[in-house]
C-alpha cells in the first residue's frame, strides 16, 4: 500500500488540470478513487512527492504519463446495452430524422468503432430488431471496426460471459442467446449475422478511405485513450466517415466539442449526441 | 428490408485522392471552388513538409469551417516554425472562430511554440498577450513557470496580470512566491489580484507542507 499523501490543495490543483486536459471532472466523493491512483501512478513513476510528479505530469512534451493516467482514471468494460440511453436515443430520435431525409427502402448505414469483443454493435442490432418497428420499412448496415484482429475474432464467434450479458432482459436473453455448459452464453446465429466486423486502424489515412457514407458512428471510449493530435485527425475520419446530417456518439466522459468544432451538439431528450452539419 | 451487408465500399472513381497528388498540384487546389477538393488538398499537404507557409496564409480567407479544420491540423502536424508563425498572426484577427482555433492549435505545438512566445507575451496589444497566456495554460513546455513571472513581474495590464496568476496557481513554484507578493505591491488597489495570488501563494505553500 502506497504511503504518499495527497493534500486537498494537490487534490484541487490536481483536478482543474485533469478537467481542463481531459473533460472529466471528479467531485469530493470521488477522492478516495483520485488519490489512490494517483499515489499508485507517483510511486511507479519513481517520483518522489506530488509535487515532482505533478510537474512531470503537466510539462512532459510526449504526454505519456497523462495518457496512463487518464487510462488508469477511465477504467472501462464492455458489456451488452452499456449506456443504452444512446441507443434509446438512436430508435427514438437519430433515425427518424436520417430516415425522414431519405428515400423509402433505401439503405441506413452505422458504424460501431471500436467493436471490442462485439457488445455494442450486436446490442444496436438488438435495439433495432426488438425496438425498431421501422427496420421492416429500411436496409439497415452495421459495419464494426477494431484494430485488434483478435478481438474482432472474438466478436464474430459471439460467445459472451455471464457479466456480459447482465443487462440483457430475460425474455431476449432466452431470445437471443443459447446457455453454455460453464455459464457462458452464445449470441443467435440471426443476430450475429447482422454486423460486419472488420479490420481498421483510425490513424491510418488508407485504412479510413472506405469508410464513407454512414448515417450514424458509435465511437465511445475511444478517443480518450488517444493523444490530442491523434484525437483531432480521428475525427476528422469521424467527419469525413458520416453523411452530412449523420450523428457521431461518444462515451459519457467524452465531448466532440473540445476536440474539433466540425460537429454541431444536439440535445435529444434521450441523449446528447454530434452532428454532421448538412451544409458544408 | 432489414439487415444488411456488405463489404465497405471502396473510394468512387471520382476519389481525386485515388488519383498521384504532387506537393504542386494539392496547393494549388486550395484554390479549387469545391470545399471538399480544398479539404483534401489541406489534409493531403501534411505529407509536404514545406507547405506550413502557405497553409496559414490560405487560413484567415478561407470561407469554409471544415476546410479550415483540416488546415489547422496540418499545421498541428507540420508542426514548425513557419506554421506557428502562422498561427501567431491569426491571434489579431477580429474572427473570434479563427483566433480560438488558432489558440486551440498553438496549445499542442510544444516545440515550436517558444520561437514566438517572448514576441507574444511582449505585444503590444494586451488581447494578444491575453492569448499568449491562453496558450500556456496547455503547454507541456519547461519554460511555462518562467514565462509566467516574467508576465507577472513586468506586465502593465491588469487583465495580462491576472489571467497569468490564475495558471500560477497550477504551475508555480517556490520561485513564484517572491513575485506573487511583488505583484500585490504592483496593483495595490486591484481586489481580484490580491485574492488570485493569495491563492495561488496558499496552493504552493500548501503543497509544500
Amino acid at each position: 500500500m502506497s504511503e504518499i499523501a495527497i493534500s486537498s490543495e494537490d487534490f484541487g490543483k490536481f483536478r482543474e488540470f485533469f478537467y481542463r486536459q481531459t473533460g472529466i471532472h471528479f467531485d469530493e466523493s470521488k477522492r478516495y478513487f483520485v488519490d489512490k491512483r494517483l499515489a499508485e501512478r507517483i510511486e511507479l513513476s519513481g517520483a518522489e512527492t506530488f509535487r515532482s510528479y505533478f510537474s512531470m505530469l503537466r510539462f512532459q512534451s510526449s504526454g505519456e504519463e497523462l495518457q496512463t493516467l487518464t487510462n488508469l482514471m477511465t477504467v472501462n468494460e464492455t458489456y451488452f446495452l452499456r449506456e443504452d440511453y444512446q441507443f434509446k436515443c438512436l430508435v427514438a430520435s437519430m433515425l427518424p430524422e436520417i430516415t425522414a431525409r431519405k428515400r423509402p427502402g433505401s439503405l441506413v448505414r452505422i458504424w460501431s468503432v471500436p467493436s471490442s469483443s462485439g457488445e455494442e454493435p450486436y446490442s444496436i442490432a438488438l435495439y433495432l430488431l426488438e425496438l425498431w418497428p421501422e427496420i421492416a420499412r429500411w436496409d439497415v448496415e452495421i459495419i464494426s471496426s477494431d484494430i485488434d484482429t483478435s478481438i474482432l475474432a472474438k466478436a464474430r464467434a459471439g460467445r459472451y460471459s455471464a457479466r456480459s450479458v447482465q443487462h440483457v432482459p430475460a425474455e431476449l436473453l432466452h431470445k437471443h442467446f443459447t446457455a453454455l455448459p460453464g455459464g457462458e452464453y452464445q449470441l443467435s446465429d440471426e443476430l450475429r449475422q447482422c454486423v460486419e466486423f472488420t479490420r481498421v486502424n483510425l490513424a491510418e489515412p488508407m485504412d479510413t478511405r472506405a469508410y464513407r457514407n454512414f448515417d450514424v458512428v458509435f465511437c465511445r471510449n475511444l478517443l480518450i485513450y488517444f493523444d490530442d493530435l491523434s484525437r483531432r485527425k480521428a475525427a476528422e475520419v469521424l467527419f469525413d466517415a458520416l453523411n452530412p446530417g449523420g450523428f457521431i456518439c461518444l462515451g459519457h466522459s467524452e465531448s466532440m466539442s473540445r476536440i474539433t468544432s466540425l460537429f454541431r451538439v444536439r440535445k435529444f431528450p434521450e441523449a446528447i449526441v454530434y452532428q454532421k452539419p448538412e451544409t458544408p | 428490408m432489414g439487415f444488411v451487408k456488405r463489404t465497405p465500399a471502396a473510394p468512387g472513381a471520382d476519389d481525386q485522392r485515388q488519383r498521384p497528388r504532387d506537393c504542386a498540384g494539392l496547393a494549388q487546389s486550395l484554390d479549387d471552388p469545391d470545399p471538399a477538393v480544398r479539404r483534401w488538398a489541406a489534409r493531403d499537404l501534411a505529407a509536404c513538409p514545406d507547405s506550413s507557409a502557405l497553409l496559414a496564409a490560405r487560413l484567415a480567407g478561407e470561407p469554409e469551417r471544415a476546410v479550415r479544420q483540416a488546415m489547422l491540423l496540418t499545421l498541428t502536424e507540420l508542426a514548425d516554425v513557419a506554421a506557428v508563425q502562422g498561427l501567431a498572426a491569426c491571434l489579431r484577427s477580429e474572427d473570434v472562430a479563427l483566433r480560438n482555433d488558432a489558440i486551440e492549435a498553438m496549445k499542442n505545438l510544444p516545440r515550436a511554440l517558444p520561437t514566438v512566445m517572448a514576441d507574444l507575451l511582449a505585444d503590444d496589444d494586451a488581447d494578444v498577450r491575453i492569448f499568449a497566456v491562453n496558450i500556456l495554460e496547455a503547454l507541456r513546455h519547461p519554460e511555462v513557470e518562467s514565462w509566467l513571472l516574467r508576465v507577472i513581474g513586468r506586465d502593465p495590464h491588469v487583465n495580462v496580470c491576472a489571467t497569468a496568476v490564475d495558471l500560477l496557481g497550477e504551475v508555480g513554484s517556490e520561485r513564484a512566491t517572491e513575485a506573487l507578493h511583488g505583484l500585490k505591491l504592483r496593483f495595490p488597489d486591484q481586489p481580484y489580484i490580491h485574492f488570485a495570488a493569495d491563492l495561488a501563494l496558499r496552493r504552493i505553500q500548501g503543497e509544500g507542507a
